[in-house]
């Protein structure tokens, strides 16, 4: 399915990220920072070479983002399977531990398809996808520390992904770092 | 944990340690690399012989079996996409990629011995 995402997503440097996108949009979006204090931040790649700016914009599925895409897909399809057979099989058990693994399940799908996907569009869903994910593994994890009884260990996210090699603590740290790094240029208007 | 389980950790580990030091020396993924990833798939394909042979003559599974193939499923269709998806961008990224399949393999092929046993 990860595949399929990139064929279509694989063709880059080819302006898909829409340079002659409206200019009259709500300016500046939140994650550009500070936006109006730092013109000389944004000299280097700014008006000089548009060119280059759809160009960063679309380089967030190649490189080690096709690592990261690889191991959010991986993730997306083990928590959705795990969170399936607990709601099929047990899910009176503890509703609420099932319910949160397929809350999971799904933001690492909403995750790993935004992040294959270029444009800015797919960029601030996946920095939403990844923010939850952050929070979630941070409440779910300190809750299964300090209410066991309520929350046993039942979902990618019990102490802090323990299961899974603490991956999950880790995954949106680096998701953030990535997205960060390869945010889409601001827009001059 | 039986000899299928160790047959894994064993190719699975030299595999991925093989992806991860090709993705440090920077070579895009080559023979040496995609090979190994097979290596990892026909490791899963031996224990898919034995476990249906296994089945075949009466042994039971004693956890949820359709969990067990389940992950024997998922865990045959991981080097598959991996190499797919490498050869569409050859970058030593795509090396990390195929890394990720021994490990993941490891970590599945446990799984399935818990559920085995």
């Amino acid at each position: 399915m990860e595949e399929a995402e990139n064929v279509s997503a694989n063709s880059p440097h080819d302006g898909t990220g829409n340079p002659a996108a409206p200019a009259s949009r709500t300016p500046g979006p939140a994650d550009a920072g500070s936006a109006d204090t730092a013109p000389a931040e944004t000299a280097a790649p700014g008006t000089g070479a548009t060119e280059t700016a759809p160009a960063t914009t679309d380089t967030r599925n190649t490189g080690p983002g096709r690592l990261l895409i690889a191991v959010y897909a991986v993730f997306a399809i083990s928590a959705t399977a795990r969170a399936g057979y607990q709601i099929l099989t047990k899910f009176s058990e503890a509703p609420l531990a099932y319910m949160l693994s397929a809350f999971a399940a799904a933001v690492y799908v909403v995750a790993t398809v935004s992040l294959a996907k270029p444009g800015r569009t797919a960029f601030k869903v996946s920095v939403a996808a990844v923010l939850v994910e952050l929070v979630g593994v941070l409440v779910v994890g300190a809750l299964s520390v300090f209410d066991s009884v309520n929350f046993p260990h039942e979902t990618v996210w019990s102490l802090f992904g323990r299961g899974y090699g603490f991956i999950p603590l880790l995954l949106p740290i680096l998701g953030l770092i990535w997205l960060y790094r390869r945010r889409p240029a601001r827009r001059d208007h | 944990m039986d000899a299928y389980f160790y047959i894994i950790l064993v190719v699975g580990l030299l595999s991925s340690i093989i992806c991860v030091v090709a993705g440090l020396l920077k070579k895009a993924p080559n023979d040496t690399t995609i090979l190994s990833v097979a290596a990892v798939e026909l490791a899963l394909l031996v224990y898919l012989g034995g476990s249906i042979v296994r089945v075949a003559s009466g042994e039971r599974i004693a956890g949820e079996s359709w969990e067990f193939w389940g992950y024997l499923a998922t865990a045959l269709i991981l080097p598959i996409g991996a190499v797919y998806w490498s050869i569409l961008e050859r970058t030593r990224w795509s090396n990390f990629v195929l890394a990720a399949v021994g490990v993941t393999a490891l970590v599945m092929a446990a799984r399935m011995n818990q559920i085995w046993y």
